[in-house]
């Protein structure tokens, strides 16, 4: 994991670990087989290709030829590059959901340093590719962008999260019981998207991202502070 | 990077006197702009092309390259007009509003006001300003950062009147709050969101934004 965070650029993106989705499994017949093995391969070469070229930068020829299928095989399996980005995105959701799961129990102090240590795992989980997470912003823009895709602040279980975290803080008398609880946790998930911004501007890495973002909490948690 | 094109400066000089050549020359410039604004909130940056614009302009694209370096540099020129007016529309908003948190209120919804109905151009440029190439340059225009300056003077006269505490970290809060003026796009882009829905979550975000600075 180190290695991926410290290099400027990562060299290849293939995933042993990721299992074959298990229903796809039970009923595969060899035509589907093939067509999970196209999709996968897609995603794989996407993924890539985003991270280091941008969404824009990217063209459904290119994941074609990266992947080594055709690109009347990548739109049997997928109507657009938006939705493309958004199972590629999707996939990386397992291993995100699984890290909130093992740490959620271990957080500590006060809701301001919960809600840091629960941004500096979404920081650790897009470190290895922080302009992937750029183009996941950006595709919500686009034109491509299909009724299917998943653009990003749509994550309710992200949401549900800050929420609890929240009305914690205020059963434990941490959080001023007039506060817009629901207003915070918005204005929360907005700030952190922008925050990517510092990588655009002056190409920030997670580190100098995740002092900022525990800097911009406490000046919302000043705010939320009971009286 | 920062010229000024040849064609900028025939441009200036012929306000005074105009001659037959510049006023062509503006003329051809004014045309292309507007095909380009109508192409990119048709097809966004993407998908517009140099071609597109110059045949919707009724010009080769050769015509189009003696005016403009390239797409990114037409796209820069009209976002670079519009912020300006912009930056007017809202420094005007902000002369009409009473204490930090009205003023800031009545300026993010003259911005959401100034885009209402050209939201498909602003689309287009909020892609453009996440994309590694061409979201530098539009992120770091200099008409980006007087936007960021008038939430910062705002700041500053509230601190400065006692309304905020002495420190209010305004930098951070400032670049926060339009972080926050701009997330809300989104909603207004995608979901149809009214210009009272746009304010009301402004006004929210603003008061949280707010509220750890008014205790001294």
């Amino acid at each position: 994991m180190s290695t991926e965070l410290n290099g400027p650029r990562r060299v290849v993106a293939r995933n042993p670990r990721r299992p074959a989705r298990p229903a796809q499994v039970a009923t595969s017949s060899p035509r589907q087989t093939q067509k999970a093995a196209t999709r996968n391969r897609v995603i794989e070469a996407a993924r890539e290709l985003f991270d280091t070229q941008g969404y824009q930068g990217t063209t459904i020829r290119e994941i074609a030829s990266h992947a080594g299928v055709s690109v009347g095989s990548v739109f049997t399996t997928f109507a657009s590059k938006g939705e493309i980005l958004s199972q590629v995105m999707e996939g990386r959701l397992e291993g995100f959901y699984a890290e909130l799961d093992r740490l959620a129990p271990h957080l500590r102090g006060s809701t301001a340093d919960r809600l840091r240590s629960i941004y500096a795992i979404f920081f650790a989980v897009e470190a290895p590719r922080t302009r992937l997470f750029l183009s996941h912003i950006a595709a919500a823009f686009d034109w491509t962008l299909t009724s299917t895709a998943r653009p990003y602040g749509r994550n309710e279980r992200v949401r549900a999260l800050l929420l609890e975290t929240l009305v914690k803080g205020r059963e434990a008398g941490d959080v001023d019981p007039e506060a817009d609880l629901a207003g915070i946790v918005e204005l929360l998930i907005a700030v952190y998207g922008w925050t990517y911004h510092m990588v655009v501007t002056e190409g920030a890495d997670t580190q100098r991202m995740t002092e900022t973002m525990d800097r911009q909490i406490g000046l919302i948690a000043d705010g939320f502070r009971p009286r | 990077m920062k010229h000024i094109s040849p064609n900028q400066v025939a441009g200036e000089t012929a306000v005074k006197m105009p001659t037959r050549r510049a006023l062509a020359k503006q003329h051809t410039r004014a045309k292309v702009l507007a095909a380009a604004r109508r192409l990119f909130s048709e097809s966004g940056y993407e998908g517009a092309t140099i071609r597109d614009i110059a045949a919707e302009a009724g010009m080769s694209t050769g015509a189009v390259f003696a005016n403009f370096t390239d797409k990114s540099d037409l796209f820069r020129e009209i976002m670079g007009a519009d912020m300006a007016s912009l930056a007017e529309a809202m420094h005007e908003a902000a002369g009409r509003g009473r204490g930090v948190e009205d003023v800031l209120l009545k300026m993010f919804t003259a911005g959401y006001a100034f885009y209402k109905g050209q939201l498909p151009l602003a689309r287009a440029a909020f892609s453009v300003s996440w994309a590694p190439q061409d979201g530098p340059v539009l992120r770091n225009a200099p008409q980006v950062g007087s936007l960021l300056d008038l939430i910062t003077e705002q700041l500053t006269l509230g601190v400065q009147r006692g309304e905020l505490s002495q420190e209010a970290e305004i930098k951070l809060r400032s670049q926060m709050l339009f972080d926050a003026y701009l997330s809300n796009y989104p909603q207004a882009i995608f979901e149809g969101w009214s210009l009272d829905a746009l304010q009301a979550r402004s006004r929210d975000q603003i008061r949280i934004l707010l509220a750890g600075a008014r205790r001294g």
